[in-house]
């Protein structure tokens, strides 16, 4: 990927306020972060310093209190909740802390999911290779609450590779699971993750995990530093 | 203390956040409707009891179908009592051109021993109370006579031969009776001009009440010499006599009130427990912070059960409030058959009221409260930790139990309860068994459909128990609100229908011997077509082989009705159109043999060569059983249970009865019969149906009426199922929309989703009520049974629309959630 290739996700001036009972209080303020194709990325910081929040913002989940966020050049802030829909679904895969499986879905099912929802005829054969590929090629009619956390989470991670999305966001990908199941889920993430040259943005405060990025940035009480 | 004071903290929390709404709503419909037909029960009983004299207009009453001996009469003088006598009987008034069957009534002049009697100097005037009836000369009338025969106060109006001036409008009347006869517009005039108007006739169809009232120890000394006197064609009636007289229809209306009350309470018991068990569901976090911080298990329970017994005790009130309206309705809607002026509860009955809501609370939500005692502290570790299930014993049991008692307590049968709880169990577990195994089966077709398609039919399947469960509640409301809705206008309307077009549409009785001929000569004439002319004795059956029928024939069946009462009797060496021989030979039945409908037979347990004994008049006379028939009910021609031989019953007095075809553009011709024959009875058809119609749609509107809560407790039930699966909806949802679904294919799945569940509903009921229809039509009204189509397909549409709307009504937040939530809920 060359340098002067366009950003895949560019925020200029992103800021967050919620309203609470004694007057608004500021989440995020004056984000600007670059990202380019191919980048693997970790967005580090304490408890509540607003490094979830800002995934949501940057997936398109939640919409900014002002500032701009481009993914793939397109401006996320023009769009409404349909049209941001439509581009997760073209350009983003997510891999959540707590798996976050249909839980009446089979493991095929959950798989195939995001193709379906593209109109994607091959969904079903091409969730059956992904899901052989994380190891769980018989597992495919288990539904999630027959499986380990760390069967599911490689759900997930077949998942979120499925559609071969541009982007991949992880957040705290490990945190249910053990040390050593973590570490092989973490593994996999990095192999398919190169395999299909992803852009992966990881929220994290594992530092050992983070220093597995290309790229660190840090957060603290919602700014940068 | 503490416990009571956590129990409140927890429920105003709880009651913010809007987690009772639906368990209460719930709650207050089914305390509604069990108070509104409790409150109205008990003041039909108390107005029966504390009116039973009134009832009577008397003390006591010999009610006879011919005079009773002068010597009776003394005696009651005798011993001090006062003695009135009414005589009524139904004839056709003309005036003006117009015609009126009326419930005449002659009274004498001490008539109302008990109570008063009302009237009205004209239609606008003051209600006047009236110590006694009409004087000689003079007539008294229904409001309704004035209009139909086009009569003012003051015109002259002519009783068979005999002309008395109209001078009052009567309004109230002590002893009017609920049944079909009572309900004829009454004309009462004084018995002194009875003999002169030459309405009454040996024979004749008049019933003769005689009264008697005086101090209690007199009338006492009475009934005991007067009873061993009395044959079978007379009753005696006292205040002590259970529900003298009350119309069939009200008892029965009351019996179907009460078990629709139930069926509000079993569907709203459903929502109630799905509620409560969401509720319970959703306190297990909180319940083993709770323990973990030392609370004990009956600390739990009561915790909780405080909350319950608070909230029972705020939704109680609101449905007692409520309750007490809705009975004041129903009383309303069905005032022409209840007397002028209604007793008020008494506060035992409200009590009852609230004390089936708080069984019904408990009954429905004690088993997910005790699910919360046995929560375990170690959850506040393992989320995955759920407490035990109850024992299924348990959870139905105690609903069952529940039911069976309401049940018994609106019926006092305990066979009726008995095959009510079983048959219902027992359909309910059939129609379950069977929804689940086309639900298990629907699976298969998953693969096949599209994504929206799948979404819907999946939420469906999620959890097929709960599904079966809403859309059989569902159904059962949909069948209940058919079946009612349908009593009135279907049954009747297609029984006329299947008449044949120039059926007879009056009956002629109370035509007497030598008139017969002149009778059939100037139908002839007239060119109307009439069926024979069949003679008729009254005479009630009274021994089988000797032994009392009353000890042979079971309560409540055919036999029974038909022996409690005066039967037609005729006579006839040939069988009538539409008879068929089932056993033994007729046609040349010789003296002193009878034939036999073959219903009754069966009811009677009667066979071929039995004796039986008939009273007629105070004689009694022994006939053979020789032949069985059946007969054709509907054709509209006379019939009868009873045809003896030719000269069996020569010598007892005797009317002749016929049934001919008239259109409505000949009706005046009736005019001109009437007035040549005035001791005969002319029965309008019409009008009786009409008069049928009109009863049955002031019970099916009281019924319906309590089956709109029926339709809301379904729709707390829909609400309740949906609000148990929110969360998780809420979660899918937003998994979904993160994934890149838009909210279109969230509704549509939706929309799948809830039609389907309303179309199962419609489909199932529908289902269900032609079966039902066929059973009725087939094995009790010997209808043809037409498949109606047509419902069949707008039924479950409706359904499915009316679910689909409510359903995604209460699913929007599912779809309108950010997506954002799926990273904060952890």
């Amino acid at each position: 990927m060359s340098k002067n290739s366009r950003p895949i996700i560019e925020t200029k001036n992103l800021e967050k306020t919620v309203t609470v009972a004694d007057g608004d209080l500021t989440i995020l303020s004056a984000v600007n972060l670059t990202i380019n194709p191919g980048e693997s990325i970790a967005i580090v910081g304490a408890s509540g310093s607003g490094k979830s929040t800002l995934l949501g913002l940057l997936a398109g989940l939640d919409s900014p209190t002002s500032g701009s966020i481009k993914l793939n050049g397109e401006e996320l802030t023009a769009l409404d909740e349909d049209g941001r829909a439509e581009v997760r679904n073209k350009l983003v895969g997510f891999v959540f802390q707590s798996f976050q499986l249909m839980p009446y879905f089979t493991a095929l099912e959950n798989v195939a999911l995001p193709l379906e929802l593209r109109g994607d005829k091959h969904a079903t054969k091409t969730a059956i290779a992904l899901l052989q590929r994380v190891g769980l090629g018989h597992r495919l009619d288990h539904t999630p609450m027959k499986l380990s956390g760390g069967e599911q989470q490689r759900v997930a991670l077949a998942r979120a590779f499925v559609s071969q999305p541009a982007i991949l966001f992880a957040d705290e990908p490990t945190g249910n699971l053990d040390s050593k199941t973590g570490e092989q889920i973490i593994e996999l993430l990095f192999e398919l993750n190169q395999e299909q040259n992803t852009t992966l943005v990881l929220v994290t405060h594992d530092t050992a995990l983070a220093s597995r990025c290309q790229r660190s940035v840090h957060i603290d009480a919602g700014r940068l530093v | 203390m503490k416990r009571l004071s956590l129990a409140l903290r927890f429920l105003s929390r709880d009651a913010r956040h809007g987690e009772l709404t639906l368990l209460t709503l719930a709650l207050i419909i089914a305390v509604t409707s069990s108070t509104a037909i409790s409150l109205f029960a008990d003041r039909l009983h108390r107005t029966m009891n504390l009116q039973a004299a009134e009832f009577l207009a008397a003390d006591l009453v010999i009610s006879s179908s011919a005079q009773v001996p002068q010597a009776w009469l003394d005696k009651s003088t005798q011993m001090g009592l006062k003695q009135a006598t009414t005589a009524e009987l139904s004839t056709v008034l003309i005036e003006n051109d117009e015609l009126l069957l009326v419930g005449l009534k002659a009274v004498s002049e001490a008539y109302p021993l008990r109570g008063h009697l009302s009237t009205m100097a004209n239609p606008d005037a003051q209600e006047r109370v009236q110590q006694q009836g009409p004087v000689a000369g003079s007539v008294w009338v229904d409001k309704r006579v004035l209009s139909a025969l086009k009569l003012s106060i003051g015109d002259s109006i002519t009783v068979g031969e005999k002309a008395l001036r109209l001078t009052q409008i009567i309004s109230y009347e002590p002893d009017k009776r609920g049944d079909i006869y009572s309900l004829s517009p009454r004309v009462m005039m004084s018995n002194i001009d009875l003999p002169a108007t030459n309405v009454l006739q040996p024979g004749s169809h008049v019933h003769y009440f005689f009264q008697f009232s005086g101090d209690a120890a007199a009338v006492k000394r009475f009934n005991g010499w007067v009873k061993p006197l009395l044959v079978v064609s007379q009753r005696l009636m006292d205040v002590h006599d259970d529900r003298p007289e009350i119309g069939n229809a009200l008892s029965r209306a009351e019996r179907y009130l009460g078990l629709s009350s139930i069926l509000v309470i079993l569907i709203a018991g459903v929502a109630i427990a799905m509620s409560s068990r969401r509720y319970s569901e959703r306190h297990f976090n909180s319940t083993a912070v709770l323990r973990c911080l030392g609370c004990q298990q009956h600390d739990i329970l009561f915790i909780f059960l405080y909350q319950f017994l608070i909230l029972g005790l705020l939704a109680c009130s609101v449905g007692l409030l409520l309750g007490w309206a809705s009975q004041e309705v129903l009383f309303h809607l069905l005032r022409s058959l209840l007397p002028a002026t209604v007793s008020q509860p008494s506060l035992i009955a409200v009590l009852l009221g609230f004390l089936t809501g708080f069984a019904i609370l408990l009954g429905f939500s004690l088993p997910p409260l005790l699910r919360l005692k046995r929560v375990s502290p170690l959850r506040v570790l393992r989320r995955e930790l759920a407490p035990l299930n109850n024992s299924a014993g348990l959870v139905y049991g105690l609903a069952v139990l529940l039911i069976a008692g309401l049940i018994f307590q609106y019926t006092q049968d305990l066979k009726l309860m008995l095959s009510i709880i079983g048959g219902g169990l027992l359909a309910l577990v059939l129609a379950a068994a069977l929804l689940y195994a086309i639900l298990l089966q629907s699976r298969r077709l998953l693969p096949r459909l599209g994504l929206s398609w799948r979404l819907g039919l999946q939420n469906v399947l999620r959890e097929p128990k709960a599904s079966v469960t809403q859309i059989l509640a569902f159904s059962i409301t949909l069948l209940a609100m058919l079946l009612s809705f349908s009593v009135r206008n279907d049954l009747l309307s297609d029984w006329q229908q299947q008449l044949p077009a120039q059926a007879p549409n009056y009956f002629a009785i109370n035509i007497f011997p030598n008139q017969v001929d002149s009778f059939s000569q100037q139908l002839q004439q007239q060119q109307v077509p009439a069926a024979n002319f069949y003679p008729i004795v009254r005479g009630r059956l009274v021994e089988i082989n000797g032994t009392a029928v009353q000890q042979v024939v079971s309560k409540d069946s055919q036999g029974e009705r038909a022996t409690h009462r005066d039967l037609s009797l005729t006579w006839g060496n040939h069988l009538p159109a539409a008879n068929k021989t089932l056993a033994g030979q007729w046609g040349s039945a010789k003296k002193g043999e009878v034939s036999i409908e073959s219903k009754l037979a069966n009811s009677l347990k009667v066979t071929l060569g039995d004796q039986l004994t008939f009273s007629i008049g105070s004689e009694q006379i022994q006939v053979r059983v020789s032949h069985i028939r059946s007969v054709q009910w509907d054709t509209m021609q006379p019939n009868f249970y009873m045809l003896f031989s030719e000269k069996t019953l020569v010598g007892y007095p005797t009317t002749y009865i016929t049934s001919f075809y008239l259109a409505d553009e000949r009706k005046k011709l009736l005019n001109d019969l009437v007035r040549q024959f005035p001791a005969m009875t002319v029965l309008e058809v019409d009008a009786m149906l009409k008069q049928i119609k009109m009863i049955l749609g002031q019970l099916t509107a009281a019924i319906n009426y309590l089956l709109y809560f029926a339709l809301l407790a379904g729709f707390s039930v829909l609400f309740s199922a949906i609000y148990s699966t929110l969360d998780q909806r809420i979660a899918d949802g937003a998994l979904m929309r993160t994934l890149g679904a838009n909210r279109q294919l969230l509704r549509r799945a939706h929309l799948v989703e809830f039609s389907m569940i309303g179309l199962m509903s419609g489909f199932i009921a529908v289902f269900m009520y032609q079966l039902i229809l066929f059973a009725l039509y087939n094995y009790v009204l010997h209808l043809d049974f037409h498949f109606n189509i047509l419902l069949s397909l707008v039924v479950p549409l409706l359904s499915a629309i009316c679910v689909m709307l409510a359903g995604l009504w209460g699913v929007r937040s599912a779809v309108n959630k950010p997506p954002m939530l799926v990273l904060r809920d952890h």
